[in-house]
């Protein structure tokens, strides 16, 4: 879907969907748990060849969503990385580092533009909304990143508010998606919406932490790359509850070294990073609930997906790394 | 600098320029395009033109403008129905609308989204008001045995569909530029500095975004799925003209072919489709939807070529008066392809590219003694007489408004071609 007419950008565009650095995945694998999930068994009184015909053609349009949710992301990935100078990316040259700055929103557009072709010819207008608003998302949330005053910087509101625009809604919203394409009702609309916002916070939450754990329990292993950032996470929010004088450092920037020592200092002394655990748990319980609210199957396949959409949620929260 | 830069005036020459109303002996009055605003202020072209009466879409004087076209309509022989005074009420509430549905959340977000439809730098809508004739040319009267009333609110919404379209076409159409002007490292568009000059390439890369996707949600608000794919089909166009242009290999670089086909992408994809949606949009059949289409298409090409043209000759029917924008960015238009067909050796100076402004001239030298220009004028010609006829070729129609608007239209192909500036 991504093979385009111009050749420089065509290897532009599949830059990052080539054999081996398509990334973790995780989306199109929710996605497509989600559509065996919401599978609507139909009773078969004649042969099942037209039904098996139906099943067919709306298996290929959730994948389409699984498709164009990659496409939307990925964009999203060229542009961001324009804007933050970035030089990797997956491991490997981020491709404005690589093939400048252009190339990299030319191709962002374009991936974007495919994507919107692919939602037209899905020719189901309230999923081309649901799925233009995440783009909508993806672009207020990099914004408020990039805009924060140093109050917003300090409120856990803004942080989960920017949060969900930049992790969260395009997991739920094409989990939405997914359930309107299969003609589930509204309610289960929304429970496959919901699955997919908490296990975004979750994921992000887990994320934050790990920043500064790495795959040490102990502090100060990871990366430290937000805080570096002077991006503000979950942790460092509550520490800040805890010791308000940690506002003054954090209003004081991270360009000092010193400073991000202090910083984890605080950190290491509150709760923070066990209360952004627990509030990642909590999200991870909503989402495996969600599923759990799901109505009953008996379908064997149906239910197994279900217990890998739950399980995920188990993982989300464990993962070291 | 005077004269902005070359992949604007190729594909986004409907704005970006100020239009000047002159004032003719034979009291025929004829727009004028202007490569900037600011040359508008320049007196020795105001001279030139015999133009006092000045207005560009840049300044406080677009409130007065309306006004002063519907006071030069009526002193024209009815005939000629100026096509822009017949939507400017329509045009001022899609404008309206159009700044309330660009209104965001984030206050940076908001001011760069709403940057370019502020008042005063709208453009000249030149679309819009395409969009809109279109609209009228296309209504199909409907009998009406009952009261008005219910076909009234039918009408009522019908309309506010198809002024959804030209918003949405606006929103398209700014989200590119933003993007452009990023890609083309440019200072100014529309008289005012570019978005990205003001506010960092960030915030220009991330309001494009943000106009498009607020161009799906207005656009799967019609619930109409063909229309939706028209206009994606139009995004990606857009960015494949953009792409062809950028990445040009020096035997694309003389094709007329490969020329054509990225003026489509770039600069007709957008109004032959959306005035195809016009045509879906109001229930008429593929056979009409097709000859809106036509007129789009070629209403837009007869645009560039004369806009091409312009690039070299400016005010002047002789060369070298105009801005020479094109050819200093190694942008090879018509003119110089049609002159390259004469003149082989032309395709070697080409190649050589036109850093050296000593290749220029030997360019202009060509095109000179070729028939690069009139050849040009004559394909502008004929694709403006192919959208004239694609108007004359819908339905019959007894409603006055409509043969006001079908005229309009055609008269709008006509103004294209002869336009000096």
């Amino acid at each position: 879907m991504v093979v385009a007419e111009v050749p420089k950008l065509a290897s532009a565009a599949e830059y990052f969907f080539k054999m081996g650095v398509e990334g973790k995945r995780f989306r199109p694998t929710v996605l497509l748990l989600m559509a065996t999930a919401l599978n609507v068994s139909i009773p078969q009184p004649f042969p099942s060849e037209p039904v098996d015909a139906l099943s067919k053609e709306l298996r290929a349009r959730q994948q389409c969503i699984a498709e164009i949710t990659e496409m939307i992301h990925v964009a999203s990935l060229l542009h961001d990385d324009v804007l933050d100078d970035a030089d990797t990316r997956r491991g490997i040259g981020s491709l404005n580092f690589v093939m400048g700055n252009k190339l990299a929103v030319l191709s962002g557009d374009f991936l974007l533009s495919r994507a919107c072709v692919a939602l037209a010819s899905l020719k189901n207008t309230e999923v081309v909304s649901l799925l233009a608003k995440v783009v909508e998302h993806l672009v207020t949330g990099e914004t408020m990143q990039m805009t924060t005053t140093s109050e917003q910087r300090c409120s856990m509101e803004y942080y989960m508010q920017k949060t969900y625009y930049k992790t969260a809604s395009l997991i739920s919203n094409s989990c939405k998606a997914i359930a309107l394409l299969a003609g589930q009702t509204a309610e289960v609309a929304i429970l496959a919406y919901e699955y997919g916002r908490n296990l975004g916070l979750a994921y992000q939450l887990i994320d934050d932490v790990l920043d500064f754990t790495g795959t040490s329990a102990s502090l100060g292993k990871g990366s430290l790359s937000d805080i570096r950032h002077g991006i503000i996470t979950a942790p460092i929010l509550f520490a800040m509850e805890e010791f308000p004088q940690l506002c003054a450092v954090v209003d004081q920037g991270f360009d000092d070294p010193a400073n991000v020592d202090l910083a984890l200092e605080y950190l290491g002394k509150s709760r923070g990073i066990q209360r952004t655990r627990e509030l990642a748990m909590k999200h991870a319980n909503v989402a495996a609930e969600a599923i759990d609210s799901l109505p009953e199957s008996d379908d064997e396949d149906v239910r197994k997906s279900r217990r890998a959409l739950v399980d995920l949620t188990h993982r989300v929260i464990t993962r070291t790394k | 600098m005077l004269f902005s830069r070359i992949s604007r005036i190729q594909r986004t020459s409907f704005n970006g320029c100020g239009w000047l109303l002159s004032h003719r002996p034979d009291n025929r009055h004829q727009f004028f395009r202007s490569e900037s605003p600011r040359s508008c202020t320049d007196s020795t072209a105001q001279k030139v033109l015999g133009c006092r009466e000045f207005f560009s879409w840049g300044l406080p004087a677009l409130h007065g403008f309306r006004h002063k076209i519907h006071h030069q309509s009526s002193s024209i022989v009815e005939e000629q129905e100026d096509p822009f005074s017949l939507v400017a009420d329509e045009l001022s509430l899609v404008a309206n609308r159009l700044r309330s549905m660009v209104v965001a959340e984030v206050p940076k977000l908001a001011s760069a989204a709403e940057y370019f439809f502020k008042m005063g730098v709208e453009g000249k809508r030149f679309r819009p008001t395409v969009l809109l004739l279109m609209a009228t040319a296309l209504n199909v009267s409907i009998p009406q045995p009952f009261p008005s009333e219910p076909v009234d609110a039918l009408s009522k919404e019908l309309r506010a569909r198809q002024q959804c379209i030209a918003e949405i076409t606006e929103m398209i159409h700014v989200a590119s530029l933003l993007h452009d002007d990023v890609l083309d490292d440019a200072d100014t568009r529309r008289g005012i500095g570019s978005l990205n000059f003001v506010m960092g390439n960030k915030l220009a890369v991330l309001s494009g975004d943000f106009l498009l996707s607020r161009a799906c949600v207005a656009l799967a608000s019609l619930k109409n799925t063909e229309v939706v794919s028209l206009l994606a089909k139009v995004v990606e166009h857009l960015v494949t003209g953009e792409t062809m242009q950028m990445t040009t290999t020096s035997e694309q670089r003389c094709s007329m072919e490969y020329y054509m086909q990225k003026t489509y992408y770039k600069t007709a994809s957008l109004i032959s489709n959306s005035c195809k949606a016009i045509a879906l949009l109001a229930g008429q059949t593929a056979e009409v939807a097709i000859l809106a289409y036509e007129y789009g298409r070629n209403l837009g090409l007869a645009y560039q070529l004369i806009d091409d043209v312009l690039d070299f000759t400016g005010t002047s029917a002789s060369l070298g008066k105009g801005s020479l924008s094109d050819i200093r960015h190694g942008i090879i238009t018509a003119p110089i392809l049609f002159a390259m067909e004469e003149f082989p050796q032309l395709c070697a100076v080409v190649d050589q590219g036109f850093d050296d402004p000593a290749n220029v001239d030997l360019a202009l030298e060509y095109l000179g003694k070729s028939r690069g220009i009139q050849r040009t004028r004559e394909l502008a010609m004929k694709h403006a007489n192919v959208a004239a006829e694609a108007i004359d070729s819908l339905p019959e129609s007894d409603d006055e408004d409509v043969r006001k608007s079908r005229r309009a239209l055609v008269d709008l192909t006509h103004r294209v071609i002869t336009r000096t500036k």
